[in-house]
């Protein structure tokens, strides 16, 4: 008697236990739909416009062309390894070093500025002056000074990011709540630790905020500047290049794979740095 | 109790504090000359706004005064140091750090090895009753909670004086009354040398051993109360209102006057 009714609540709590999995499955499956729709709509409506003769393939090639110009690309080599491969790589090598020089000197800025009187006002000014210069206008003195190749480039993506970057964290840091510092004074602490582990951690909502909007600028500067100091590789090499040869297609494969990497920085690298920091300290609200 | 024979920890000799300049210019504390003896718990009660909490801001060290001195065991404060731990009124927890984090930071800082430090910091968790909570965040706990990490976090470096800033301010009035016995219990078990600002006078007949009560700006000494019922007190008990009322007594002139003389400020209507 017993054990058949221990049998009946186990079986419950199985179906119970497949159940509350479906729904996940199926939760799942909603979020990836509806995440998913508008960009099946937009492939769709195109490729049947394309298919109609709606608008000229040349000039709108429709998405089928696109895939497959990208598989061209990716199979065509130079000693032995694949174009679109190197043209990937060279942009995503000058996106990392020139965004990582931008992260760590202007956090390092940024916190001095945050925590120094002096310092604040010595830089602010040139700062703020300096910030609303569009990093284009940079490239052609950049040009001259450090002609066509990586150097310019990953100095004008340092540029574009930087100021975004010591601005928010200096905000960030001086936003710190008094009594953290004072708390850890009291404590003893020396500049160094105040600086690691109450200074950073605590301007990290701000910095960021600041790290973001810098890595987006860092985009846009990389593809501006390999369309104007690229030597020859580069994925705004490559859309620039083809215009040469009316090879919309080309193009697209390039605005594609720029979308495609900056969406893993933003969301895959930013956005996973955001999740195990300020989100699990609750520093932030949940959306 | 005779205090008569206990050392003196905290001394303050013509203690001066003033804020701001021209128009915006406020005397916080002016010509203050206390006294606190070792291992006791003084409670230091004032109208708001009097200054009681910039006195205790001095005698962290976060604030330096404008003329006269502090002195701690005979000797001028110059900053912050481990010898004072501070309970402040939000807890300032670290958000990042877990509670067994928070409570560790003072005594990674001073350096002790860490098996010595983990066990301590287990020990001090053990003290507020935070055991099963070493590796929440602050954000995930209550505001009893946070508090009693914010005592842990003070005590566990050891410093032999806890200045403490109206820590149960910002409790429930259920949360404060047991937090109330619990730093009673924690303090019995210690015997820290306990500076404590607030403004209820409930709350400083309940704790001290001492209690000072600061005139309305600039803050003096407008009388100094001892408390020699013994522990644990009743809220009701005849000399617990006894004393509690001429506390009260002294304190009610200060509030009137700090009343009528924010009063005196405001452009008439």
């Amino acid at each position: 008697m017993c054990s058949l009714k221990s049998e009946r609540i186990t079986e419950q709590i199985k179906i119970e236990a497949r159940l509350a999995r479906l729904q996940k499955v199926k939760r799942g499956a909603t979020r990836v739909f509806f995440f998913a729709l508008p960009f099946l709509s937009i492939v769709i409506t195109l490729e049947l416009l394309a298919t109609l003769g709606v608008i000229n393939p040349r000039l709108f090639p429709p998405p089928s062309k696109i895939f497959l110009t990208s598989l061209t690309l990716a199979s065509r080599q130079v000693g032995g390894v694949s174009i679109l491969l190197i043209h990937v790589c060279s942009s995503f090598i000058r996106i990392v070093v020139g965004f990582s020089l931008a992260a760590l000197s202007g956090i390092f800025i940024g916190t001095l500025m945050g925590t120094n009187k002096i310092i604040y006002r010595l830089l602010n000014p040139i700062i703020t002056f300096i910030m609303p210069i569009p990093t284009f206008a940079w490239v052609p003195i950049l040009l001259i000074w450090t002609g066509i190749g990586d150097r310019t480039i990953i100095i004008t993506i340092f540029l574009s990011a930087l100021f975004a970057i010591i601005y928010n964290t200096s905000l960030g840091v001086r936003s710190i709540n008094k009594q953290l510092i004072w708390a850890a004074q009291t404590m003893g602490s020396n500049r160094l630790t105040m600086f690691l582990k109450v200074l950073l951690p605590g301007a990290m909502v701000s910095m960021i905020t600041g790290l973001r909007l810098g890595l987006g600028y860092s985009w846009r500067a990389l593809v501006a500047a390999e369309m104007l100091a690229a030597a020859a590789w580069g994925l705004g090499y490559m859309v620039f290049a083809a215009r040469a040869f009316m090879a919309v297609d080309v193009m697209f494969v390039g605005l594609f794979l720029i979308m495609i990497m900056g969406y893993i920085m933003e969301n895959g690298i930013m956005g996973s740095i955001q999740r195990v920091t300020i989100e699990r300290w609750g520093m932030t609200r949940e959306t | 109790m005779n205090y008569g024979e206990a050392k003196t920890k905290i001394k303050t000799v013509n203690l001066r504090k003033v804020f701001g300049t021209g128009n915006s210019r406020v005397v916080a504390i002016d010509n203050l000359n206390l006294e606190i003896k070792e291992n006791t718990f003084t409670v230091i009660v004032g109208p708001s706004g009097c200054g009681k909490s910039t006195f205790l801001y001095l005698v962290a060290g976060f604030d330096k005064p404008t003329s006269g001195r502090i002195l701690l065991d005979n000797t001028p404060i110059s900053g912050p140091g481990p010898d004072r731990g501070f309970v402040f009124q939000e807890f300032a927890l670290y958000p990042w750090k877990t509670v067994l984090g928070n409570i560790l930071f003072g005594l990674e800082i001073q350096k002790v090895p860490k098996e010595v430090a983990r066990e301590k910091a287990m020990s001090y968790i053990k003290l507020v009753g935070l055991e099963g909570f070493e590796n929440a965040y602050p954000h995930t706990l209550s505001g009893g909670m946070k508090q009693r990490v914010g005592i842990a976090r003070a005590l566990a470096y050891e410093p032999s004086v806890l200045l403490m800033d109206e820590p149960f301010g910002s409790l429930d009035a259920q949360t404060k009354k047991l937090m109330q016995q619990e730093l009673m219990r924690i303090w019995e078990e210690t015997r820290k040398t306990i500076v404590y600002v607030t403004h209820s006078v409930i709350e400083a007949t309940y704790l001290a051993d001492k209690v000072i009560v600061f005139t309305a700006r600039p803050a003096r000494v407008k009388g100094e109360i001892d408390i020699d019922i013994p522990r644990p007190r009743t809220f009701t008990d005849e000399d617990y209102l006894r004393h509690r009322e001429k506390i009260l007594s002294l304190l009610d002139e200060e509030v009137t006057k700090a009343f009528k003389e924010e009063k005196q400020k405001l452009p008439k209507q």
